[in-house]
């Protein structure tokens, strides 16, 4: 009798347990097409076959408006995803259109993760009104790349071979004079016909004047005007020496370093796998390093902004429960797994994985990690981060202006007048 | 009894005909339309509901400086547009009538093959040919200016370039219409005139133009709406640059709405070109058949 009610009892037990050991499918929005596509896809294969109960169903798909529309218009009638990437300095527009929802501590106990796990600024700007509303999973930046080869015999490479006595705008200049009197046809390449790429080299000169793209609700106020037309005048000055590339749009900008056509590249960390492979498969045929962008304009500092995991607030919808603790055990594992995401060229926000030997043997990454300390994101507003309206102004009047056909000063006057009215 | 009966009946068919169009005009066209406007007086996000704030979208569209450059802009596109492809796809309808049989369905097809093709193909192939690095056409250009020009990334080209690459694209439709005009014209009044000791300007001028007249103002037309709504071609070229000298009102109704998360201002926007494009048709229409009626 004891041992039927055992059994009834265990049974009973059992399929009370059922409901929760039931397979959960985690439904995975992302926009990485890319070299970190691939690293990133590896990772979920990774995850799934460790986690027989839990299956990430992820779907990639176009980056910039295209892909934070589809959120925003999927979340609105209970159609999105059940967790998704978002750049952190794309979450005040995010906010406002109410598409993020909180990360509660209770989520991050689920996730074993702690706020104190991460760099300062990913999560600062991932914070509003004190609450967290998506958890960082990097830092990606502008770095400099550089061609050793070309290099060799200027002043700028070391015994080494490494980069060295570049320090101010005059020495990199310099450098660039030094390349093109040797015969090379572009000396420092980046996307100069396109929007993100300007954006990112306009925003890290600027940030290391100390300049401020928006202060007191005022876009480029007082002197961060000069600060900015003298950046425009700078990269103007680039493109008639003819040291940079006119009019390049992305993948030429890429193709200009790789072809060794350029002797350095002003771009993100993200191209760091494709130097990576070529070299690996005997096709690059030139050694190359990157390293943080020196404080060519005075003080260190370098475009940045962060990959995040959010989960899209759907009203009533809004995943909660056992799949909420399923998604968060997702985005937990792969903060701690953020080695393999390492190796597509990103810092890794988990500060942990930057402190692995693992990641220290990792280069050039752990040699541009430093600027992590350097970090200058998109200022908080709806007007600026990815696919925004500066990214828009980039294109339609910093990289005209920069092709000579306006004067910084002017050029920056158009900026105000341009963006002061989407502010709100 | 029985008529009344019959005419009932008929009158019950007809309506089972048209309901599927009414249906599904007023839930697809209508409907939408309407809530467009009203949208338009509130202050809606993309998605969800606004408060009502009267006309204060449409206050604030006389002062933003890009609605009237984008309105410049769309005129002027229009100007470089509607009446050369007319014109070319006249001519070019001309010189196919004049060939026969399967040289004519081979060279009709030929220029008719653009239309087939989607927008971002089309798009893709001219930004290739015109790549400053890289294109076809740089060479042809750098005879006339002395060196590449970026024309999709300067001020002065972008328009009259997405211009060209819209006629190309579009023009094989215009000659089919007007090829079709000119089946119709009665081969007798070409003989007669023929008899009457006609030069082939005199044909052209007494015959064909005023019996073309219909066709050409269909086009004229047609083309005035289509032109009016250019979008595409822009969002894909130039991204409305550089300095705003390609920015069209519809590329400001997808940046206020999808981009800059204002619902109703964008409506507002699409209302006004809605409105623009109703009476600019209709007053066009009229006029050219008062022209035709004179």
């Amino acid at each position: 009798m004891r041992l039927i009610k055992t059994i009834l009892l265990g049974t009973a037990l059992s399929l009370a347990a059922l409901p929760a050991l039931a397979k959960q499918d985690i439904i995975w929005w992302d926009f990485l097409s890319g070299g970190d596509g691939v690293r990133m896809k590896a990772l979920i294969d990774a995850f799934n076959k460790e986690h027989p109960d839990i299956q990430i169903k992820g779907t990639t798909l176009e980056w910039g408006v295209p892909f934070y529309t589809k959120v925003r218009t999927a979340s609105a009638v209970g159609e999105g995803p059940d967790v998704m990437t978002y750049h952190l300095s794309r979450a005040p527009l995010g906010l406002e259109e109410k598409v993020l929802s909180e990360i509660t501590p209770k989520d991050l106990e689920d996730a074993g993760l702690k706020t104190g796990d991460f760099f300062d600024a990913p999560i600062k700007a991932a914070t509003h009104d004190g609450k967290l509303y998506a958890v960082p999973f990097d830092i990606h930046a502008l770095i400099l790349y550089y061609n050793a080869d070309m290099l060799k015999g200027s002043p700028y490479l070391d015994a080494n071979g490494k980069l060295t006595g570049i320090k101010t705008l005059a020495d990199f200049e310099a450098a660039l004079a030094w390349l093109k009197g040797k015969g090379v046809p572009t000396p420092v390449t980046y996307q100069s016909g396109g929007d993100a790429g300007v954006w990112r080299v306009f925003y890290t000169l600027l940030s290391q004047q100390g300049g401020e793209f928006v202060t007191n609700g005022k876009v480029l106020d007082g002197d961060n005007a000069e600060k900015a037309a003298k950046v425009i005048d700078t990269m103007s000055r680039w493109r008639e020496k003819g040291w940079a590339p006119e009019q390049a749009e992305y993948q030429a900008s890429v193709a200009l370093f790789s072809a060794g056509k350029s002797a350095f590249q002003l771009n993100g960390v993200w191209e760091v796998p494709t130097y990576k492979d070529l070299e690996k498969n005997g096709k690059l045929g030139f050694k190359w390093s990157a390293v943080e962008i020196p404080p060519f304009m005075g003080k260190r500092a370098t475009w940045a902004d962060s990959h995040a995991f959010a989960i899209p607030n759907e009203g009533a919808k809004t995943v909660s429960g056992e799949k909420r603790a399923a998604v968060m055990k997702v985005i937990g594992w792969m903060e701690k797994h953020a080695i393999g995401w390492a190796d597509a060229g990103h810092i890794p926000a988990y500060k942990a994985v930057t402190e692995s030997a693992d990641y220290k043997a990792l280069q050039p990454n752990a040699t541009y990690a430093t600027l992590a300390e350097a970090a200058a994101f998109d200022p908080q507003t709806r007007i600026t981060g990815v696919a925004s309206p500066a990214y828009d102004a980039s294109l339609n009047i910093i990289a005209p202006a920069i092709q000579g056909y306006m004067s910084g000063a002017d050029a920056v006057q158009q900026i105000k007048t341009e963006l002061q009215g989407k502010l709100k | 009894m029985a008529m009344i009966e019959n005419r009932r009946k008929k009158s019950l068919i007809a309506l089972t005909m048209v309901t599927p169009f009414v249906v599904t005009f007023s839930v697809f066209f209508l409907y939408p339309m309407l809530d467009m406007i009203r949208i338009s007086f509130t202050d809606a996000p993309l998605v969800g509901a606004g408060h009502w704030v009267g006309f204060d979208n449409y206050l604030k569209l006389f002062g933003d400086r890009l609605f009237t450059l984008s309105l410049k802009n769309n005129a002027y596109f229009v100007a470089l547009t509607v009446i050369p492809t007319t014109v070319i796809a006249l001519l070019i309808a001309l010189a196919i009538n004049r060939l026969s049989g399967f040289r004519q369905t081979f060279v009709m097809s030929l220029f008719f093959m653009p239309y087939v093709l989607p927008v971002s193909v089309v798009t893709e192939l001219w930004a290739w040919m015109l790549d400053l690095q890289f294109g076809v056409l740089q060479p042809v250009i750098a005879l006339f200016t002395g060196k590449p020009v970026a024309v999709f990334k300067n001020p002065y080209w972008v328009m009259p370039m997405v211009a060209v690459v819209t006629i190309w694209w579009t023009n094989g439709f215009n000659v089919l219409l007007f090829i079709a005009g000119l089946r119709n014209i009665p081969s007798e009044l070409y003989e007669a005139a023929s008899l009457d000791g006609a030069t082939t300007w005199q044909k052209f001028s007494r015959v064909t133009w005023p019996l073309l007249w219909p066709v050409t103002a269909l086009v004229l037309t047609l083309q005035l709406i289509l032109q009016l709504k250019i979008f595409d071609q822009i969002y894909l070229l130039s991204g409305g640059g550089p300095f705003n000298s390609s920015y069209v009102l519809l590329l400001k109704v997808y940046r206020e709405a999808f981009q800059s998360n204002n619902g109703g201002y964008a409506s507002a926007v699409a209302t006004v070109l809605f409105l623009l494009i109703v009476v600019i048709s209709v007053l066009q229409f009229q006029l050219l058949r008062i022209r035709r009626a004179s």
